[in-house]
């Protein structure tokens, strides 16, 4: 945004448009008028308006049209609409379309001034947000290249001398030494395996999930998620019950994916849940959607954690014992749900265990003939 | 195999270092070249058996430069090649719409580093198995 903020006027009233011309100079603002909506779209290209003061009746295109083609060109504009009817449907219709606020008519100067220096503000803030969002959308890009280069490449390089040192050592060193060098190796795998989860977090591409795209039935890939978790379970004795509720629609997704997806809730929830405890897997379809529930009756998630896991590389309070995290595998999953028009909820009680739900819709009736 | 000559293309000594002392532990003959020049060089002037290659050398992909070069010479592109790389999962940006896998190569196959050494010796055992097999076809 320039220093000097631009407004555009358009009415259809020349005394009005003088006004509001006189009404704003003062304030130091750059002000430029259009007599119709036609002229106020054609001036929005050139003058780069921040907000835009738009009368709802007026001959030729609706002050409503208007609104709708400022949104189209450049969402960040602020529309104000005056209007000379004051009655309050066509404000709230206006501020459906998007307006921003409304100046009913007649007004003072102050009530001008005082709308445009609050619609001032919000556009600094939307212009504000987005360069905002930008940046960090830049700086993960640059963290997964920072990630992959520098940390990953020297990582696998002393990796790779570990392998051939023990393939060079093995007749010499004692089985402890050997034991040692296993160790090392471990722990460097365990590492790299880090590194690339985070790799996989930043690359997680909405579009690209779509591509993969096919029908699939959600008791498939709920059983093939278990199959992943089920050494895990099986060595804290775990048990993991599963209930499909059978008939189920098909859903339409990215199987790999959407496995992952469960693999990253099931894994939480046995990493979460004592030894001998209790998980449960339910599906069913409800309302055109198919539901999955994953129950544990492990240590529950603290209140102050509970509204930031879905977010990157949020690490909780409570560290499971002798369990490795990475802050990401519930960001991951959230952005497959929502690459599958789903949504995915948690409930979660200290102490009593937590119940994550996801809701995928089914595919559609007309798609199935 | 003391007669099997390899060849490893590898802008990063310590995998090369690595690499080769696993193979050399295999009876294999292994040279080295550290830079994409140099490895062409070696590739006509040796005779080889088979080529390790990396793909990310230099100031980007370089490694694909040298497997086209290869592909594009006659007597190179018989040859197996084993593609060694650090960035599997960038791999598909390299090669776009293409999968994780890309066939440069008739030939080719691919490992992730670090190498294993039980899968390193397994896939170039294979590999050259294959290729004989191929030469005693043609013979």
């Amino acid at each position: 945004m320039d220093t000097i903020p631009k407004i555009l006027i358009i009415d259809d009233e020349e005394i009005v448009l003088d006004s509001c011309t006189h009404i704003l100079a003062k304030s130091d603002y750059k002000v430029v008028t259009a007599r119709n909506g036609e002229d106020g779209i054609a001036l929005l290209e050139q003058t780069k308006p921040d907000l835009v003061f738009v009368d709802l009746k007026m001959p030729g295109i609706s002050g409503m049209e208007v609104l709708g083609k400022i949104q189209a060109h450049d969402a960040t504009i602020v529309p104000i609409v005056i209007t000379g009817f004051a009655t309050v449907s066509s404000a709230v219709e206006a501020m459906k379309k998007g307006a921003y606020d409304f100046l009913p008519k007649p007004f003072t100067p102050d009530e001008m001034r005082l709308i445009a220096r609050r619609a001032i503000d919000k556009r600094k803030l939307v212009l504000e947000t987005i360069a905002l969002r930008r940046e960090k959308e830049m700086l993960r890009e640059q963290f997964a290249a920072i990630v992959s280069h520098e940390i990953k490449s020297p990582l696998g390089a002393v990796q790779q001398s570990l392998f051939a040192l023990d393939s060079d050592l093995s007749d010499i060193i004692s089985d402890e030494q050997k034991n040692k060098l296993k160790r090392l190796q471990s722990r460097i795998s365990d590492l790299i395996k880090l590194v690339n989860t985070w790799l996989r977090a930043i690359s997680v591409d909405i579009s690209s999930i779509r591509e993969g795209f096919s029908t699939l039935l959600i008791s498939n890939v709920i059983m093939k998620a278990i199959e992943n978790v089920e050494p895990h379970s099986v060595r804290k004795d775990i048990q993991i019950e599963t209930t499909v509720k059978e008939p189920i629609s098909a859903i339409i997704g990215n199987e790999v994916t959407l496995v992952e997806a469960l693999v990253n809730i099931i894994g939480n929830a046995v990493k979460y849940t004592y030894m001998g405890g209790n998980i449960s897997v339910c599906a069913e379809e409800r309302d055109n959607k198919v539901l999955v529930e994953i129950k544990d009756n492990g240590v529950g998630i603290p209140p102050d954690d509970l509204p930031h896991i879905f977010e990157d590389f949020y690490i909780g309070k409570i560290k499971p014992e002798g369990e490795r995290r990475s802050g990401v595998g519930l960001a991951i999953t959230k952005r497959i749900i929502e690459a599958h028009d789903g949504s995915i909820a948690v409930e979660s009680e200290p102490g009593k265990g937590s119940t994550f739900t996801i809701h995928i819709p089914v595919l559609k009736q007309i798609d199935k003939t | 195999m003391a007669n099997t000559k390899l060849l490893i293309i590898d802008d990063d000594p310590d995998y090369v270092d690595g690499i080769k002392s696993i193979l050399e532990k295999a009876k294999y003959q292994v040279d080295a070249a550290y830079n994409p020049k140099d490895g062409i060089e070696a590739l006509k002037s040796g005779n080889y058996d088979l080529l390790l290659l990396d793909i990310m050398m230099g100031r980007g992909a370089e490694g694909v430069m040298v497997a086209r070069k290869i592909n594009k010479d006659p007597k190179l592109r018989e040859m197996p090649v084993l593609i060694i790389t650090g960035i599997r999962e960038q791999m598909a940006f390299l090669f776009p719409g293409q999968p994780a896998h890309p066939r440069l190569l008739p030939t080719d196959e691919l490992l992730e580093k670090p190498v294993d050494p039980d899968l390193l010796l397994e896939k170039v055992d294979s590999l050259l198995k294959e290729a004989a097999g191929k030469k005693e076809e043609g013979a």
